[in-house]
């Protein structure tokens, strides 16, 4: 043994092994300690991934039909101020806004909150109906067909237990008007509501048939598409700067500018934060805790060659391990209930956000460590001869 | 083994060789000199003991041979392996694999169960396969008494316990050099005897040199020479 040299210096392969003997060694000796860690980890990722599931599923049963509908373009008007129930285009603001160079084609949208019998009960129920089937009608057909004539609609697919099953006939009150629903589509819910689409002329008829003294119904927005050569943010601009009066957004602005969707979203990036902070520091407090624990430990290692890499990297392979565990916990708790409905809000599992939730809070939660990385590069072996730890 | 261990010694440069050692503490304007021109010479396999009161040195000069502190001046030269100018990764490396260590109170990993404390050893050093390495810890704790203790974590065992499982350790790398700060400060006088019985007979079989550093006169029996340290000057 004495003074016998290497034949080669193992010291990187070895390195790897060193830190995953004593990281795992620890894990496995205070498995309560870090089980705890990950399963409050995890309970905060399903709190997460269920408020962004819970949010997207809030707006959707808002805006979905707005979000779900093919029009690339929605024309309101200015006083309207980007809410389908308080835009009203007349006559003659139609005129101005199809007379715009570069629409290739537009399409009146009608939109009214009407009573339905459905399932035998009496339920608020929105119809939006719609002129041109590529300006207006559900992009998210699940079954059944679009409504073609008079008397037909599509209803929202989550209202099928309330008297909306494909087949159902529900009636317009008061007026008697029958809708036969003849398709389903997905998240078209409209102000949290059951959803009917349906051909222009159907909705003028169920305005009729709720109010006999009506006038002909105007349309809340004028739906355009542009011609070749036009994007969709240009044509909208172009019609915003030619018509004073008019209000044309894209399809996203128009969901995202809607009354009370950014409300609902500055709320919930708010709880995210503080979420988004709360799981970081609950890991790197945990992490600075133990390190200052076992400092002693620490520093005995170092009294005996352990270099201090081997040692942050034990460290970060603990956290790196509690992270992946605990995010993994929280998926497994969220996944089941992302397919439920709460009240008339349906719920979907949404694989961005638990990408990016499981991306950020990793990264965020080996940042957070780095203060007590910082506590063991600062470790002088030398203090294993003074008992001296970080903790003193 | 004898004759092995007795022709090895013939040809192994000293253990420890450390010639005008100085150590020097800047303390504001003024300075502390905790080391003064130390020289001192172990054989291969020879144990010493270090004998001086509280604040004298002898942790600084323990320190020093072991790598944990670099002096001011003068050179350091243990094993053949001259680590007066080593960096702190060379340093890092030569504790791993040069010398042992039983410090006063500060010994053992507390999650690692006492055969790990071993082992953990080997998996800095690594000089060893996987399987060699546990039958070496096996037969280090059965030599120490402690076969059946072996997965007992260090809470579980008695102060003695623990210091044999110490010394275990720091034999485990097979090293040139053991240091020992104070290894009976923490037991009663029967236990400290029985430990200092036990550091004898583990450096003597193996020819393994050692320093004992201690303030405690009854130590001086079972080591080979006593060195005394005043005030940071060795005294023969």
């Amino acid at each position: 043994m004495q003074g016998c040299p290497h034949a080669e210096d193992p010291s990187e392969s070895r390195t790897g092994l060193t830190l995953m003997f004593l990281a795992l060694k620890e894990m496995r000796r205070a498995a309560v300690r870090f089980g705890l860690l990950m399963a409050s980890i995890g309970l905060l990722v399903f709190l997460i991934l269920f408020q962004q599931t819970l949010q997207s599923g809030l707006i959707t049963s808002f805006v979905g039909a707005i979000r779900n509908q093919s029009a690339p373009i929605l024309v309101y008007s200015v006083d309207g101020r980007r809410n389908l129930q308080g835009s009203v285009v007349t006559p003659d603001l139609q005129n101005q806004i199809e007379s715009v160079p570069g629409i290739a084609q537009a399409g009146k949208i009608g939109q009214g909150t009407f009573s339905v019998t459905a399932g035998g009960k009496l339920t608020s129920t929105a119809i939006i109906g719609y002129e041109a089937e590529s300006l207006g009608s559900p992009t998210t057909l699940v079954s059944g067909r679009l409504a073609r004539s008079k008397g037909e609609a599509v209803a929202l697919a989550s209202s099928a237990g309330d008297g909306f099953a494909l087949g159902d006939t529900v009636t317009v009150e008061p007026g008697g008007l029958a809708l036969k629903v003849v398709g389903q589509a997905a998240q078209i819910g409209y102000q949290a509501s059951p959803t009917l689409f349906t051909t222009y002329p159907t909705f003028e008829q169920a305005v009729h048939a709720a109010n006999p003294d009506a006038r002909a119904p105007l349309p809340a927005v004028i739906a355009v598409s542009p011609v070749p050569g036009i994007t969709d943010t240009g044509l909208a601009a172009r019609i915003n700067r030619s018509v004073p009066d008019a209000d044309a957004l894209t399809r996203a602005q128009a969901v995202a500018s809607t009354p009370g969707v950014d409300q609902v979203q500055q709320s919930f990036r708010i709880i995210f934060l503080l979420f988004g902070l709360v799981v970081p520091l609950v890991s790197g407090l945990f992490f600075l805790i133990v390190t200052l624990q076992k400092s002693s430990a620490l520093t005995l290692l170092r009294a005996i060659g352990a270099p201090s890499s081997v040692l942050v990297r034990s460290l970060l392979l603990q956290v790196a391990l509690v992270l992946v565990v605990g995010i993994g916990m929280g998926i497994a708790l969220y996944a089941p209930l992302a397919s439920q409905t709460i009240g008339s809000i349906p719920l979907s599992f949404q694989t961005g956000a638990v990408v990016l939730w499981s991306v950020l809070l990793f990264g965020l939660g080996l940042l957070s460590a780095l203060v007590a990385v910082r506590r063991v590069l600062h470790i002088d072996p030398i203090e294993a001869t003074t008992g001296a730890g970080l903790g003193r | 083994m004898t004759t092995t261990a007795s022709s090895h010694r013939q040809i192994a440069p000293p253990a420890l060789e450390m010639t005008n050692v100085r150590k020097v503490y800047p303390m504001g304007d003024d300075e502390v000199v905790a080391l003064d021109h130390a020289t001192l010479t172990l054989g291969s396999d020879e144990i010493v003991a270090l004998l001086g009161p509280s604040g004298s040195g002898k942790t600084t000069l323990c320190s020093i041979a072991g790598g944990l502190l670099t002096p001011t001046a003068g050179s350091v030269v243990v094993g053949g392996q001259d680590i007066t100018a080593y960096n702190t990764k060379r340093l890092a490396k030569f504790r791993q694999e040069t010398v042992g260590f039983v410090f006063q109170s500060v010994n053992l990993v507390p999650f690692l169960t006492a055969r790990e404390n071993l082992l953990v050893v080997n998996e800095l050093g690594r000089r060893t396969g996987k399987q060699q390495a546990r039958s070496r810890a096996d037969q280090l704790l059965e030599e120490l008494g402690l076969s059946d203790r072996r997965d007992n974590l260090p809470s579980q065992l008695s102060g003695g316990q623990r210091q044999r499982v110490a010394i275990g350790r720091a034999l485990m790398n097979e090293p040139e050099l053991v240091l020992f700060d104070e290894p009976t400060s923490a037991l009663d006088t029967h236990l400290g005897e029985q430990v200092m019985q036990l550091i004898r007979s583990e450096m003597k079989s193996r020819g393994t040199a050692a320093v004992v550093v201690t303030h405690d006169e009854r130590i001086v029996h079972y080591t080979d020479r006593t060195v005394r340290i005043t005030d940071g000057v060795l005294h023969a």
